[in-house]
């Protein structure tokens, strides 16, 4: 389903992926764990585009992308849009859009990229604000919303262009711990119904209940990955261990 | 009393005296303007030099030297009071006001004695005798009489007594120019069919260009004299006598033979009697607003649809601008950068001019309302790609990104994501640029067009009522303005989305 070979990254003179591999089954929820800085969230943001990265190979559900350079053809850019619209990106600020309403978010891409009629468009997107548990939302503006409200939204929104794959970067790390719950439980959700997931988080908790596989990021590696009771009880490496005891201990 | 106040009352008797000692008029003239001439050894002349020839001009070989028969006159004048002559330069059509005002002690400029003139200043006998000219292009022919010009498209100065002349007999085509140059370079690109001058005008410009001919014979004479305040008795008398001075030593021809102006006409200076001009009550244009409204409403058309098209023009001209230096390819960026880079650093009357005089020369020949448009939609356009480039870039960069990542391509990202965000930022500067094109655009008299604020200066210039006419033509732009106001409030209230 997703695999990442050798993927190398640098932002001007500084490495940030030192040749990362990763491989993933569908339906399996992968959580990335590590420090502040050690790549996990440039990892994501080169799976769906967002960043190009300077070498190495991504391929998601079929299609593959080689890094490099930028799309510069609109036959590399067509590929660089299939390989976006098989994943769904939430993003730690929610970056709703302030001028739509909750509904008008959901249904903007697929009427935009996809074509979809507004009628249809609007059925899907209702489903969804119900799956989150905010149907009664839908004529509201962001502004209105608290953050946990928002990032339900900012979900919803991902699921409506039906992704293959929904990447998480870093989903609770500005809200308030009710707020935090709300969320994980609509993830916890997605999960359970056999959504392919990556996610970037320091909520170990999270990781240790929902994750069928935990990596752990330093230094622009994965230093260490396995089951989550493997990595939390019985982690191989000191660095993992010195992370963990911090993180547990928090 | 403490110490502050005292230092407050202080401040202000001083500010009251600085306001006194600046609001005293260069020549006093609470005073005998002659004595004040005598205890200061010069006499202060107004003129314009800008196009002044043969009356008062930089000479072309020592350009900081000003000549002209109306130099050499003011320096002859000046002796005869046993001074020397100093001139100030000021607007032509402003002269009268400017003498008003104590900015100079008299006016010899080619000031026409008309009835006009003199109820609004006192004028002395004439020193010259000029007469009306028609100039046309060489191929032109059948245009040697003032009927021959009906239908036609005539340029005339601003306030001349050709534009009088030319108002009274109607039915013409009239085109006001600020300076003499202009009309005829307008003449020579086919905008307009002839010019009517004073014939000095025309024999300094028009006869030594081989393009142009000086049609049929000269007509309507009239005088010109010098003009002096009205309270300014002692002044007058002895202008009056130096004048037949100058006449009768022959001065005055030997003068106006040396720039080629003297003719058989000028032989009536020697027997000119006054003529009894009936005083006229002044005119208050506020009250008699039936009349006038009509004339500055007429002009705010124009006004208002120069403005809402070249505004139309900026803010199209604006997105395409801002779209290519923001998302072009490279040299489309610095196109665009160079293009408001050197707009906003040139001043708009000079790209007016250039698009209106300098285009013809390489054949683009653009009548004025155009000309008009394009120059003030252009310039604006820089301000408003600015405005636009504020807006794009205050949207996070987190708002494209999220579009992206929902599969739109850039453009798609840009028009349904960052654009309609934008918007909202951009109305309040785009809606304050679009008030001060209101008022801006009345710098497009200079290339002929008659809005709003050339209007309040044609009928300010015959009424001499400066105060009503600007209380009435202020308050049509204010009513003009404030409408654009209120509606970008209600627009700016209702893209509120964040604070409903």
């Amino acid at each position: 389903m997703i695999a990442v070979e050798n993927l190398v990254k640098s932002y001007n003179s500084t490495r940030v992926l030192h040749g990362v591999d990763h491989a993933q089954d569908r339906g399996e929820a992968v959580v990335l764990i590590g420090p502040s800085g050690c790549g996990k969230s440039t990892f994501l943001r080169c799976l769906n585009q967002l960043e190009v990265a300077d070498a190495g190979r991504i391929t998601i559900d079929g299609v593959t992308i080689e890094g490099g350079r930028p799309p510069r053809t609109s036959e590399e850019r067509e590929q660089q849009r299939q390989l976006r619209s098989r994943s769904g990106m939430v993003f730690q600020s929610f970056n709703l859009f302030p001028h739509l309403t909750v509904l008008q978010n959901i249904t903007a891409a697929p009427m935009v990229v996809k074509g979809l009629p507004r009628q249809e468009a609007e059925t899907r997107a209702r489903q969804l604000l119900a799956k989150v548990g905010l149907e009664s939302k839908a004529p509201a503006y962001p502004a209105q919303l608290s953050g946990g409200q928002q990032q339900r939204v900012a979900i919803a929104r991902a699921l409506a262009m039906q992704p293959q794959v929904m990447l998480f970067d870093e989903p609770t790390s500005s809200l308030d711990p009710e707020s935090r719950d709300e969320v994980l439980r609509v993830m916890r959700r997605l999960a359970g119904e056999g959504m392919t997931m990556i996610v970037v988080t320091h909520e170990m908790q999270f990781a240790r209940d929902m994750a069928d596989r935990v990596l752990f990021f330093d230094g622009g590696r994965v230093a260490e990955s396995g089951p989550p009771d493997q990595i939390f009880s019985n982690p191989q490496h000191e660095r993992t261990r010195e992370f963990l005891s911090r993180a547990t201990t928090r | 009393m403490n110490k502050a106040s005292r230092l407050s009352r202080v401040a202000l008797y001083s500010l009251l005296t600085v306001l006194l000692l600046a609001s005293r008029p260069l020549s006093s003239f609470a005073a005998d303007t002659l004595e004040a001439i005598r205890n200061r050894g010069a006499l202060l002349w107004g003129a314009d030099a800008e196009g002044g020839a043969p009356y008062a001009y930089p000479d072309p070989q020592k350009p900081e030297q000003l000549v002209g028969f109306e130099y050499d006159l003011a320096d002859a004048l000046a002796a005869k009071f046993g001074v020397k002559a100093r001139m100030v330069q000021n607007q032509w059509d402003q002269l009268i006001p400017a003498l008003e005002r104590g900015n100079f002690d008299i006016i010899l400029n080619g000031l026409e004695l008309t009835p006009d003139n003199q109820r609004r200043i006192a004028m002395s006998r004439p020193y010259f005798v000029y007469a009306q000219q028609i100039v046309t292009r060489r191929d032109t022919e059948g245009l040697t009489r003032m009927e021959d010009l009906k239908g036609k498209s005539v340029g005339v100065l601003s306030s001349s007594a050709a534009q009088r002349l030319v108002e009274k007999t109607g039915g013409v085509d009239l085109r006001i120019y600020p300076g003499n140059v202009e009309s005829f370079r307008d003449l020579k690109a086919h905008r307009i069919e002839a010019v009517l001058l004073d014939l000095p005008i025309a024999l300094f410009y028009a006869k030594p260009d081989p393009a142009l001919v000086l049609s049929g014979t000269p007509f309507a004479p009239g005088y010109y004299g010098i003009g002096v305040r009205k309270h300014d008795a002692a002044l007058l008398a002895a202008v009056n006598q130096a004048i037949e001075d100058l006449v009768q030593d022959n001065t005055l021809e030997r003068i106006c033979r040396k720039y080629g102006v003297w003719d058989e006409r000028q032989e009536r200076l020697k027997d000119y009697q006054p003529e009894v001009v009936p005083e006229k009550k002044s005119i208050s244009t506020l009250r008699e607003w039936p009349r006038y409204l009509p004339l500055l409403l007429r002009g705010a058309v124009t006004t208002v649809e120069l403005s809402v098209l070249a505004m139309a023009l900026a803010v199209l001209a604006g997105l395409v601008v801002v779209l290519m230096r923001l998302y072009g390819i490279a040299p489309l960026r610095w196109l665009a950068k160079a293009y408001v880079e050197i707009i906003r650093g040139t001043p708009l009357l000079i790209q007016l001019f250039l698009i209106y005089y300098g285009l013809p020369e390489i054949g683009i020949r653009l009548n004025a309302f155009l000309a008009a448009i394009l120059g003030l939609g252009l310039n604006y356009a820089a301000s408003e790609a600015e405005n636009y480039r504020a807006g794009i870039q205050s949207i996070p960069h987190g708002q494209t990104e999220a579009a992206l990542a929902l599969g739109m391509n850039r453009w798609q990202a840009l028009r349904h994501v960052v654009l309609p965000q934008a918007l909202r930022v951009v109305i309040p500067p785009v809606t304050n640029d679009f008030i001060a094109m209101f008022k801006d655009s009345s710098i497009v008299s200079v290339i002929t067009m008659v809005e709003l604020t050339k209007v309040y200066g044609m009928l300010a210039m015959s009424t001499y009522d400066y105060i009503g006419l600007g209380l009435m033509t202020a308050g049509i732009y204010f009513a003009l303005s404030y409408p654009a106001s209120i509606f970008a409030n209600r627009l700016e209230r209702k893209l509120c989305y964040d604070r409903r």
